[in-house]
């Protein structure tokens, strides 16, 4: 004598629940199958429902006037010999809530980790792949393109994987004595930031020659006191005190929204060639540094870009650079191209003797050129001269 | 159960004209005449039959809405009322005659042999066509109204083509003929002279609207407005029914050509199981109808006739109950088949790859697969 | 829900004289959802009545009627039976005012969707054939709430307006305010969060609350959009959703496979392609005709598939 509960099904294709109206049975009775159970009311009917067992009845679960839900038990029979019916599915159709599940389903999801919060940053499928790829934090790389898109440039640009620049350049069957060289890696991320800043950004240069003879003289001092320096530290300390007169320098041109964004910390790009191309790694924060600072920090940017050890996030986020074209050689000067989103981009020629009117007189003095090239949407000439003007007042006025 | 095989009978059926050999069967007021009735050629064996089949099918019926109040199915449609159509209509058919039903047709169904739990499992979810076809000349149930009709037709003007001698029996509601493409049917029918016999089972009712609000002018006329011939029948008559269609269809295997049947009947119960038909039908009618019970009514003729007694009675209920008790066993112990044939495996016979990847990676989202 | 429609437009009748609302059942018998319930009684048989099973016709005489100068509400009884009707409202309901500057204020109703175990062509999505029809505003609530004042907008619209009703979420119950007014196009932000943006609309909002909610039990946030409007399609709340969580997905009961989240995938691939940190995903029906009820749910989404689906876009980078 097996207890059985019949449910209450759907009775009319998504109902919920019914109302039950009057039962036709009492506790105690017995009931064959199909003998009249109860009438209920649902949203579109009264109906009768009969008794899907035979047997006696051991609990009504509701009373007149209850509401039931579909999937709840209506009434418990206890099953009459031989009388030995399967429990019935009950709520086969319209389910209705709670109601048990039985038979096939999709497999339940397992739980997951929790989210990660992500900052806003902007950059395409393929640019978010390619930063997974090279291990890039995208939240460490300040984005060149428009809106501060991300591009792939600038994934490129923040890889120092030398493994990339071995395969930079491998050479492809040559024909007609010409020969084809694929362009991946540093040499592609270069060339793409370079088109994009001369189809980008109007620029145009400014040139002046300013007088070292102070500078090589602080340089003799350091070097007689046993902390020799380079030119490249005062160089960058008077870009930086030069910027910080005219702020307008350290900025970028936002063509999304025809919107200058003003950068508050220099973040002081310097042009490295190293053994797999042109790298840019950021000075950051340059105007809180002293000379020394500068001289220190600029020494491990340059040793670690050559070296191919510097984590992405310190070959990103430039506002302004610094290239020493007369480093390397009997450079005079150049018309360097803006590193975008940049506004200006400041060149250093060779620091050596040459003639120089001083009092009337010429002299041979050390002395050297410096070229702006400058974004004309963000600055004029007038500005960029001013600039240029105390840059190289800030370079003849270091103190002997 | 199995129809009841007519193949070997005579044709009785006088064809007195070509373009209407039922009319003369009739009377005005759509009675079968008691000349016609005895020219039948049915033997006490047949016309016992056709009262067992009616008893079969309505147990079966209400056995259906039973399982339904009991959550074993979904859904019900009862056709309470409507027995003396099924049956005589498919008991004047050729076994090899296609038949294209509505959604009511479950009784016509079983005459035609199909196993009444296998047909149920359409109502209990499992699936969308329970039954081939072809094995039973029984095309699948078209639950969107008249939409069954065109392709009755088609079958019809197939048969044509083919030079075949099966006719199509095309069953539809009166509220069907409302439809754009029952009309559109009709018309095909009458210019392609196909061998279609059109039965209207008038039970009065669509869903909640009777047929005052749903048809101007009467049913039957608009046969003649396609170029053939109709007539409108008592369809609580189970000779009746069983010999318009007789006569319709055997005028159609000649290739004469569409007929109209308009068999007048009434839904003695809801439209379906989720309908409510305490809102808009009187008690009345139901009681007038109810005392021109096709079953009923024939019980009593058979009886008077002297080829029915208490006993067979008896035992026709008896069967009819037991039927039902099996149906209800069979139906409830029949087990569900995989999902992934279910869902995926009868939608096209030359399945693209994509739709069985889509279907393998469906089965492998399931559980224990 | 269904009372909500109810009353929406018992209001709708009394507001403005010239709204009708017909159908098949919507009379005596209230409409087979009791959508229309006592709306015959109230406002007699001129202004709720019957028509004859035509759903072609009950479309065109619409058309005809607001020629007229009314405002039809016609019914169509069940989503699979809308097709008959389909070259009225794809050649005409959508055209007329093209062709002629005559505005059809034209509101069809039409239950839809699937999950209440009922047989063939009761269960079906076809919101996309309308959708994808120009001239047509194409709207689904998905609460009681937004099913009042959503239909109160699109009876008031100038414009013809498709309005899908969720007939499994019939039976939902909240208070309503009937004041409130929906505007057509304008998308709610029905649950916030940061980690996926969900969109939804009609019956899949609610499952995607219920993901969401789940989710939040594993400190993973959902956000959930309830698009209510299909056309016009406010990109505007989507996109406001996707830059903040940078991952989205689109769940409908239709089936993936051109279906509407396809329109809105691409759009938001194109409009925040670099905001994106996972693929667009689509949860919907499989490609396959709608199932026998048993089988209903492994076809529909459900609360598993969403939050797989999230899971996987979380996981993506």
């Amino acid at each position: 004598m097996a207890d059985q509960t019949f449910r209450l099904p759907d009775l009319g294709e998504g109902l919920t629940e019914a109302q039950l109206v009057a039962w036709r049975v009492e506790e105690g009775a017995t009931v064959e199958v199909n003998a009249p159970l109860c009438d209920v009311e649902t949203a579109k009917a009264v109906v009768v429902i009969p008794s899907p067992f035979a047997g006696t009845i051991r609990k009504l679960h509701a009373r007149p006037g209850e509401s039931v839900a579909v999937g709840e038990p209506l009434v418990t029979i206890s099953a009459s010999d031989g009388a030995q019916a399967e429990a019935t599915p009950g709520t086969l159709v319209g389910y209705g809530p709670g109601a048990p599940e039985s038979g096939i389903r999709r497999k339940a999801r397992a739980a997951a980790a929790p989210a990660e919060s992500r900052a806003d940053v902007r950059a395409a499928p393929f640019v978010r792949q390619l930063a997974k790829e090279k291990g890039v934090d995208l939240e460490q790389v300040t984005g060149s393109g428009p809106g501060g898109r991300i591009t792939r440039a600038d994934i490129e640009a923040a890889t120092t994987s030398p493994a990339l620049a071995t395969s930079a350049a491998t050479a492809a069957a040559s024909t007609d004595g010409e020969r084809r060289i694929s362009v991946v890696g540093i040499r592609k991320a270069i060339a793409r930031q370079m088109v994009r800043s001369v189809s980008t950004i109007p620029q145009f240069t400014e040139f002046a020659i300013f007088d070292a003879t102070n500078l090589m003289g602080d340089r003799e001092r350091r070097k007689a006191s046993g902390r020799p320096m380079t030119p490249l530290p005062y160089f960058i300390a008077a870009v930086v005190k030069a910027v910080q007169a005219f702020p307008l320098m350290n900025s970028s041109w936002d063509e999304s929204r025809d919107e200058i964004i003003v950068k508050q910390p220099i973040n002081l790009g310097i042009a490295v060639n190293t053994s797999h191309g042109l790298l840019v790694p950021v000075l950051r924060g340059a105007d809180q540094l002293e000379l020394s600072a500068i001289a220190e920090q600029s020494a491990q940017l340059i040793d670690g870009a050559r070296a191919g050890t510097l984590p992405p996030g310190q070959m990103s986020g430039g506002t302004i650079t610094v290239t020493n074209v007369g480093a390397s050689g009997p450079v005079e000067t150049g018309t360097p191209i803006i590193n975008p989103p940049e506004c200006c981009v400041v060149a250093f020629g060779a620091i050596k003797p040459r003639p120089m009117v001083v009092d009337g007189r010429v002299v041979a003095r050390s002395g050297a050129w410096i070229s702006i090239s400058v974004d004309h949407r963000i600055v004029d000439g007038a500005l960029a001269t001013e600039f240029l003007t105390t840059l190289v007042s800030e370079l003849e006025s270091i103190h002997a | 159960m199995t129809g009841y095989d007519n193949s070997g009978m005579a044709d009785v059926v006088r064809v007195v004209a070509a373009d209407d050999p039922v009319r003369p069967l009739f009377s005005p007021a759509g009675e079968l005449t008691p000349e016609a009735k005895s020219r039948l050629g049915l033997d006490a064996a047949a016309l016992r039959d056709l009262y067992r089949n009616m008893v079969l099918i309505r147990r079966a019926d209400q056995e259906a809405l039973n399982l339904q109040r009991q959550g074993e199915l979904g859904l019900w449609g009862q056709y309470l009322g409507q027995e003396a159509i099924h049956v005589g209509a498919v008991t004047a058919l050729r076994s090899d005659d296609w038949i294209f039903p509505s959604y009511r047709e479950f009784g016509m169904a079983m005459v035609r042999g199909v196993d009444p739990a296998d047909m149920l499992t359409l109502f209990r979810g499992l699936s969308h066509g329970p039954w081939d076809p072809r094995k039973y000349h029984f095309a699948p149930l078209a639950i969107p109204v008249a939409t069954q009709v065109p392709h009755a037709v088609g079958f019809a003007m197939g048969c044509r083509l083919k030079h075949s001698d099966e006719v199509v029996l095309s069953t539809f509601g009166d509220g069907a003929t409302s439809e754009g493409d029952w009309h559109e049917a009709m018309n095909f029918a009458g210019v392609f002279k196909s061998p279609v016999v059109f039965l209207c089972q008038n039970n009065h009712w669509a869903i909640s609207v009777p047929l005052s609000k749903q048809t101007a002018g009467s049913i039957v006329d608009r046969a003649r407005g396609y170029g053939f011939p109709g007539i409108r029948i008592d369809g609580n008559d189970v000779l009746a029914v069983y010999a318009a269609v007789r006569a319709a269809a055997a005028r159609a295997r000649q290739g004469d050509g569409p007929y109209l049947i308009e068999a007048v009947t009434y839904r003695m119960g809801a439209h379906t199981s989720s309908d409510d038909p305490t809102r808009y039908r009187l008690d009345s009618d139901l009681e007038a109808w109810g005392a021109r019970d096709p079953i009923v009514r024939y019980q009593a003729w058979l009886k008077d006739q002297g080829v029915i007694d208490d006993g067979l009675i008896a035992a026709m209920a008896a069967e009819a109950e037991s039927a039902a008790q099996a149906m209800r066993a069979r139906l409830t112990s029949l087990p569900v088949p995989p999902p992934g044939e279910a869902i995926f495996g009868r939608v096209y016979s030359n399945p693209p790859a994509s739709f069985l990847r889509e279907r393998e990676e469906f089965e492998s989202s399931l559980e224990g697969s | 829900m269904a009372k909500a429609i109810n009353l929406s437009l018992r209001d709708a009748l009394t507001r403005d004289e010239n709204v009708l609302i017909f159908g098949e059942d919507v009379g005596a018998l209230g409409g087979v959802f009791r959508i229309t319930d006592g709306l015959q009684k109230a406002f007699g048989e001129d202004r709720v009545f019957d028509t004859p099973l035509a759903e072609s016709a009950i479309i065109g005489v619409a058309v005809g009627l607001a020629l007229r100068g009314f405002r039809p509400v016609p019914e169509i009884q069940f989503d699979g039976f809308i097709y008959p009707a389909f070259e009225q409202i794809v050649s005409h309901v959508a055209k007329y005012r093209n062709r002629s500057g005559m505005s059809l204020p034209i509101t069809i109703r039409v239950p839809f969707g699937g999950n209440i175990g009922a047989v063939e062509h009761h269960s079906e999505s076809p919101e996309v054939y309308f959708a994808h029809t120009a001239g047509l505003k194409v709207v689904t609530p998905a609460t009681p709430a937004d099913a009042y004042a959503l239909l109160q907008t699109a009876i008031d619209d100038p414009d013809p307006v498709v309005f899908f009703e969720p007939k499994a979420r019939y039976y939902l119950k909240e208070e309503i305010d009937p004041a409130a007014r929906v505007p057509i196009g304008k998308a709610r932000v029905a649950h916030e969060g940061t980690g996926v943006s969900i969109i939804a609309y009609g019956p899949t909002v609610s499952i995607a609350l219920q993901a969401a909610k789940t989710a939040a039990q594993e400190q993973i946030s959902l956000e959930v959009i309830d698009l209510r409007s299909l056309s016009p399609l406010d990109m505007d709340t989507v996109m406001a959703s996707v830059g903040k969580t940078h991952r989205a997905l689109v769940v409908h009961e239709a089936p993936v496979f051109c279906g509407f989240g396809a329109e809105v995938a691409a759009r938001i691939s194109h409009d925040a392609f670099d905001l994106l940190e996972a693929p667009v995903a689509r949860v919907g029906g499989l490609n396959v005709p709608y199932p026998p009820a048993r089988y209903e749910k492994l076809y529909l989404p459900d609360v598993d598939r969403i939050l797989q689906a999230a899971d996987a876009a979380l996981a993506y980078g």
